[in-house]
Formats: structure tokens, C-alpha cells, sequence
């Protein structure tokens, strides 16, 4: 499979939150928990609003949450 | 109860459409069939078979769609499904082009030169074959959603 070359920290930052669930997660950003499972996983890049999204709930810049290999 | 938690709502709900159209095949297409060789395909059979397809397929969606939604939790498409749906709506569309441009061919073109033609397309046939075109455009549709939605896991 072509791997993404979008990165995230989205594991390390729900742990961060107080161990924030997937579920809590995906509530937060809209989409539902098997496409957290996926990101979590490297195996789907998000579009850019979700991006946004995401670093929104965890209150960090895109940049944290999101790197470009 | 483990293969509930494994699997999401709309997973499941294109499990269920899978199944149900090869139900619907194994069901309905031999009856017809068997009908169309033997010259037996009357308005009034015709009509009983399709009565108890849409009896079958509607018992079915009541018990096992409402089982699904019953026993997990619906959920808002996302960006992700929209995609899934997208590609599994262009694999659908080649698998419907490439089906009737066969069929055409087979019946503008070869049909009249083959002398000993596999069978005569008479309109209960054709009928026949774009349900069966039909069929397999739905099922390339729900197998790639699934093979995406599993990919991804």
C-alpha cells in the first residue's frame, strides 16, 4: 500500500488530553471514530478543514498535530 | 456481539446490501432463467416471481436492517465515507459501462453473424441481462466501499 506522507500526533495528543477516547475525538471533530482509527493508524490523510479541526479540539497549531514527511 | 463492536453502522448496513443482492440473485435470476429457455416467461408468472422478490428483500430489510440500527449506533457520514462512496461509485459506473458495451456488442455485432449464437436476445433476455448488469454495478459498489472502510483499519 503507498504509504501517506502526512504524519499526525493524534495518539500522542489525545493522551496528552487526559487521555482523551476516540470517541470523545471524533464528537469533537465531527467525523466518526473508525476515521480517527484510520488516521491514528497513518493510513488516511485528512483534508485540510479536518486538520484544522483536529489541532482546534487539542488546542494546538496544525503543525503539532500534522507534519509533512 | 464482539462483530458488532468491530465493524460501524454503515459497514454493516453495506454488508447487508451485499448480501440481500446476492439473495436476490441466487433467488430470482435461475427462476427467470429456466422461464426464459423453456419459452414459459408469462406476464402472470413473471409477476409472481417479482412479488416474491420484493416480498423477500422487504422481510429482509425489516429484520436485518432494523437489527443493524438497532443494535449499533448511526453515525453522520464524514469526509472519509464521501470519499469511499466516490470511488466505489466510479469502480460501479466502469463495471455498468463495460457490462452493456459487451452486451451491445453481442447483440449489434456478433449475434447476427454467429450462426450458433450462445442465445437469442429477445426482450425478456436483454431485460434479464440489465438486471444482472444492474446487479453486479451494486455489488462492485458495496465490495469496494468495504474493501476501503477494511483497508484503512
Amino acid at each position: 500500500m503507498k504509504e501517506q506522507k502526512i504524519k499526525n500526533q493524534i495518539r500522542r495528543l489525545r493522551f496528552d488530553a487526559n487521555e482523551m477516547t476516540q470517541a470523545e475525538l471524533a464528537e469533537k471533530a465531527s467525523v466518526t471514530r473508525q476515521t480517527i482509527i484510520a488516521l491514528e493508524a497513518q493510513k488516511y490523510s485528512p483534508s485540510l478543514e479536518l486538520a484544522f479541526r483536529i489541532a482546534k479540539v487539542f488546542d494546538v497549531p496544525l503543525e503539532d498535530a500534522f507534519q509533512f514527511d | 456481539m464482539q462483530f458488532l463492536n468491530n465493524y460501524s453502522n454503515r459497514e454493516l448496513n453495506i454488508w447487508a446490501e451485499l448480501i440481500l443482492d446476492i439473495l436476490v440473485s441466487f433467488y430470482f435470476f435461475p427462476k427467470i432463467f429456466s422461464l426464459i429457455i423453456d419459452g414459459q416467461l408469462y406476464g402472470d408468472v413473471l409477476v409472481g416471481i417479482i412479488a416474491n422478490t420484493i416480498i423477500i428483500a422487504i422481510i429482509y430489510s425489516i429484520f436485518v436492517f432494523g437489527a443493524i440500527n438497532a443494535l449499533t449506533k448511526k453515525e453522520e457520514k464524514d469526509e472519509r465515507d464521501y470519499i469511499y462512496e466516490l470511488k466505489s461509485y466510479r469502480i460501479s459506473n466502469i463495471i455498468y459501462q463495460v457490462s452493456i458495451f459487451i452486451l451491445i456488442s453481442q447483440i449489434v455485432v456478433f449475434n447476427p453473424i454467429n450462426p450458433k449464437p450462445l442465445t437469442d436476445f429477445t426482450a425478456p433476455m436483454i431485460a434479464m441481462l440489465l438486471l444482472i448488469i444492474t446487479l453486479l454495478s451494486s455489488t462492485g459498489k458495496s465490495l469496494t466501499q468495504l474493501f476501503n472502510y477494511r483497508k484503512n483499519i
